[in-house]
């Protein structure tokens, strides 16, 4: 296995962009390319996470498309798709196939476009990414199992209403300062806890929103990253594995076991512990996901994640910098593209170059979540190696 | 009191709440239904109150997840009960249109 780096990136900003899912791409994926010195002749592949534009806009096959807009006619394209983990999973297999040899350079994007469709629409499609048979018929929706997560959890370890809320409010404090997040306005507790319930307990600001983006890489080979720019960042660490297909298939359903596994096959790879992580964009769909994956990552003990965001240790600088870009909950969730904007988060870091830079960051993590803990990427990323 | 329709596999015994093609465990595709006692307890409870789009108007309801004898666990609506929480006891009342209802016991 060869090691991989990433030479180059693009985003657009995560919001209300009025603009379909094939020039979101295009966006994202130019913005890579010209941000490196890498000619179109050089890339071999290009592989895009995506989840809705089929059901939304009626727009499949989309990875030859925006190949083909960027002036990548002519090579091997996919799509990859796996609810709110699609670009994760994207950046896996793009991940492998320069790992093994397969390809030299690729392109990897996340992209999705959410805001124009009518809300029926809208949840019909994010309901899709559940097991339709099972939950889907009974009306559990996504807060809803977030709802069943936090009420188990609050049962179990005690966790207050106000702790769970510091949470929006650190990752709104910190979106405050992300041009590229759509919310920009700070929140106090008192505003998540007076929100109107969605799913009980949560409310409405423990639940990130939807947003339209686009984000892209271009890794390759490490021994050529330095071919396409002097500021190459190490992919340390990946892992992928799948879970389970709805709430009641959890013997414990604080614990999503999907994040486990995936992290603990990235932490092996990378021969890293969880202590070690200088910063963590993680999967905060919403407040409740953020306790539970930053304890299924290793960050904290069972039923300490609350209680360490209400108490600032998650803050940027605090001991264990938990998304410092404001997360899903400011940038918001533009399902396909998620992943993939994590890790371009997670490399400004890495480079010092972010707008709420955690002191001296070396090693990253980022994680992708998607449906009910069904599937989750991991990736750990580190300064050139 | 309503028993709860279980799957049970006709080869090897394994239980299942929801309807399966294939056995998890050994992939036999026949199964047989086993009436279980239907009074469950909560595992946990969620009111929605935004719906997806095949339950509008429908709000506010309960999802459940509920355990019943013999490690059976499901998820399932909890009729006009929003005070339920776990540990709380359950009772069957009927599956419709393959959703399972219960009611405080
Ligand atoms: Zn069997």
């Amino acid at each position: 296995m060869r090691n991989v780096s990433i030479v180059g990136m693009g985003t657009t900003e995560f919001g209300v962009l009025d603009a379909g899912v094939k020039d979101l791409g295009v966006r994202a994926v130019s913005r890579a390319l010209r941000s490196c010195d890498v000619n179109r002749a050089d890339v071999d592949a290009l592989y895009l996470g995506n989840f809705v534009a089929g059901i939304l806009e009626g727009q499949e096959n989309i990875a030859p498309l925006v190949a083909d807009s960027v002036g990548l006619t002519g090579i091997p394209t996919m799509k990859t798709e796996g609810a709110c983990a699609s670009s994760g999973i994207a950046l896996r297999q793009a991940y492998q196939a320069v790992a093994t040899g397969v390809h030299d350079v690729v392109v990897v994007a996340g992209v999705e476009s959410m805001t124009n469709a009518e809300t029926t629409e809208f949840t019909r499609a994010l309901n899709s990414a559940a097991d339709t048979q099972t939950e889907g018929k009974t009306g559990l929706t996504f807060p809803g199992f977030y709802g069943l997560w936090l009420d188990r959890y609050m049962h179990e370890h005690g966790a207050t209403r106000e702790e769970v809320a510091a949470i929006p409010v650190k990752n709104r404090a910190n979106g405050a300062t992300n041009p590229r997040a759509r919310f920009r306005d700070p929140i106090a507790i008192d505003d998540v806890v007076e929100s109107r319930l969605v799913a009980d307990p949560l409310r409405l600001y423990d639940c990130c929103p939807a947003a339209d983006g686009g984000a892209a890489l271009v890794i390759t080979a490490s021994d050529r990253a330095r071919e396409f720019t002097d500021t190459p960042l190490s992919v340390l660490g990946s892992g992928h594995a799948s879970g389970r297909s709805g709430a009641y298939r959890y013997e414990d359903l604080t614990t999503l076991d999907a994040t486990v596994t995936a992290a603990n096959d990235a932490y092996a790879q990378a021969g890293i512990s969880p202590t070690d992580l200088d910063v963590v964009e993680l999967h905060d769909c919403f407040s409740a996901a953020e306790i539970g994956d930053s304890e299924d990552l290793g960050l904290f003990e069972k039923g300490e994640g609350a209680r360490a965001a209400a108490e600032g240790v998650t803050a940027v600088d605090g001991d264990v910098p938990i998304n410092p870009s404001g997360g899903l909950l400011s940038k918001g969730h533009p399902v396909g593209a998620t992943g993939i904007g994590q890790v371009y988060e997670a490399c400004l870091q890495l480079l010092g170059e972010h707008e709420n830079q955690v002191d001296g960051a070396e090693l990253a993590l980022t994680h992708n979540l998607g449906g009910s803990g069904a599937v989750c990427t991991v990736t750990v990323l580190g300064r050139d190696a | 009191m309503p028993a709860f329709p279980a799957t049970e596999c006709a080869d090897c015994g394994e239980l299942y709440g929801f309807p399966v093609v294939a056995c998890r465990d050994c992939g036999c595709e026949s199964f047989e239904t086993r009436e279980l006692d239907g009074s469950g307890i909560v595992y946990a409870r969620t009111t929605i109150r935004v719906p997806g789009a095949d339950h509008q108007g429908q709000e506010p309801f309960e999802v459940c997840v509920v355990d019943l004898a013999d490690d059976i666990r499901i998820t399932a609506r909890v009729l006009d009960n929003p005070e339920l929480g776990p540990d709380d006891s359950v009772q069957f009342v009927e599956a419709r249109d393959g959703v399972f209802f219960f009611e405080a016991a």
